[in-house]
């Protein structure tokens, strides 16, 4: 994806090239739609909100200075739209305290299978508060680059780092007892 | 768990393809949006003078009610039935205490006025 021809899209669309904008959608569907489906694991609303952050993005387009890249602004403006939708319309999602650890063990090591493990902390993620939820789905969005989660919330790297770090650490404490693993405290 | 374990779980998302008609649902959308009528602007130019002249008078209506209590005051005192009144209102503020009910309804709204700007993010 080049920057370039999103820069050119870009003035053509403010100069009134409507059409134009049709490449920006192609180029940058997936990376929305897959950022909004992370925030609520639901297809046709990730979409619905994918829609709804080309519509904004098409009207504050004049509003884009070339100082950050043409995709560190879009992906700001899509975080802080699906960020604002799921505080205002919340996915289901049950309490940390509330997570049912999955009836089938099967593992020898008397921990849970690999896949009810992974679906257990996936499922803890959502139930953790909006802050540390945003900050931790972003973060693996965003090839767990602290610098571009930061940009995309619009939020100092230190602040990032130490929601990151909290909201693991939430994590840990709560999933030590489904996962039946002793409780490793803090990280470096 | 270790944090290797949360990196490796939460890296793995199963990606997902947008449907085949995102796109022209999208552009759509930004057609109608494009081809909407700009909206009307507020007309500051023919509202000015009016919204000048209206400050103005109540300006004018303010600072000669003022100055007029001020030379009713002075030259004669207020009358004592009035008096007794304003006696009256300051006995009962004081009795249901609501200088304290005024002061707890600014504190509550103040702290519910905080505390949205943290639920509903940034200002």
């Amino acid at each position: 994806m080049s920057a370039a021809e999103d820069q050119a899209d870009v003035e053509k669309v403010v100069a009134g090239d409507t059409s134009a904008f049709e490449n920006i959608v192609r180029r940058w569907q997936g990376p929305l739609v897959n950022l909004a489906y992370r925030f609520c694991r639901d297809r046709g609303r990730a979409e619905e909100m994918a829609q709804e952050a080309f519509l904004r993005a098409f009207r504050s387009l004049a509003q884009w200075r070339r100082e950050a890249a043409f995709s560190t602004w879009l992906f700001a403006l899509a975080t802080n739209l699906c960020c604002s939708e799921l505080r205002r319309i919340p996915v289901r999602t049950v309490g940390l305290d509330d997570i049912v650890e999955p009836r089938d063990h099967r593992a020898i090591d008397g921990g849970l299978e690999h896949e009810d493990r992974d679906q257990v902390v996936r499922r803890a993620v959502f139930a953790l508060p909006p802050k540390y939820r945003e900050a931790l789905i972003l973060f693996y969005f965003h090839d767990m680059d602290i610098a571009t989660t930061a940009r995309s919330l619009t939020l100092p790297e230190g602040t990032v780092k130490a929601r990151l770090s909290r909201g693991r650490e939430m994590l840990r404490n709560k999933l030590s007892k489904q996962l039946g693993e002793p409780l490793v405290r803090k990280e470096a | 768990m270790k944090r290797e374990d949360f990196d490796r779980i939460l890296s793995k998302e199963q990606e997902i393809a947008p449907s085949s008609g995102f796109v022209v649902s999208v552009m759509d959308a930004v057609q109608r949006e494009a081809e909407a009528p700009p909206p009307i602007p507020f007309p500051w130019k023919r509202a000015l003078p009016g919204l000048t002249a209206a400050g103005l008078a109540l300006v004018w209506v303010f600072v000669t009610g003022i100055s007029l209590f001020i030379r009713e005051t002075v030259t004669q005192p207020l009358p004592p039935e009035l008096l007794s009144r304003f006696a009256l209102i300051i006995e009962a503020w004081k009795t249901v205490g609501a200088s304290w009910i005024t002061l707890a309804l600014v504190l509550s709204l103040a702290s519910v006025k905080f505390s949205a700007r943290f639920v509903f993010g940034k200002p």
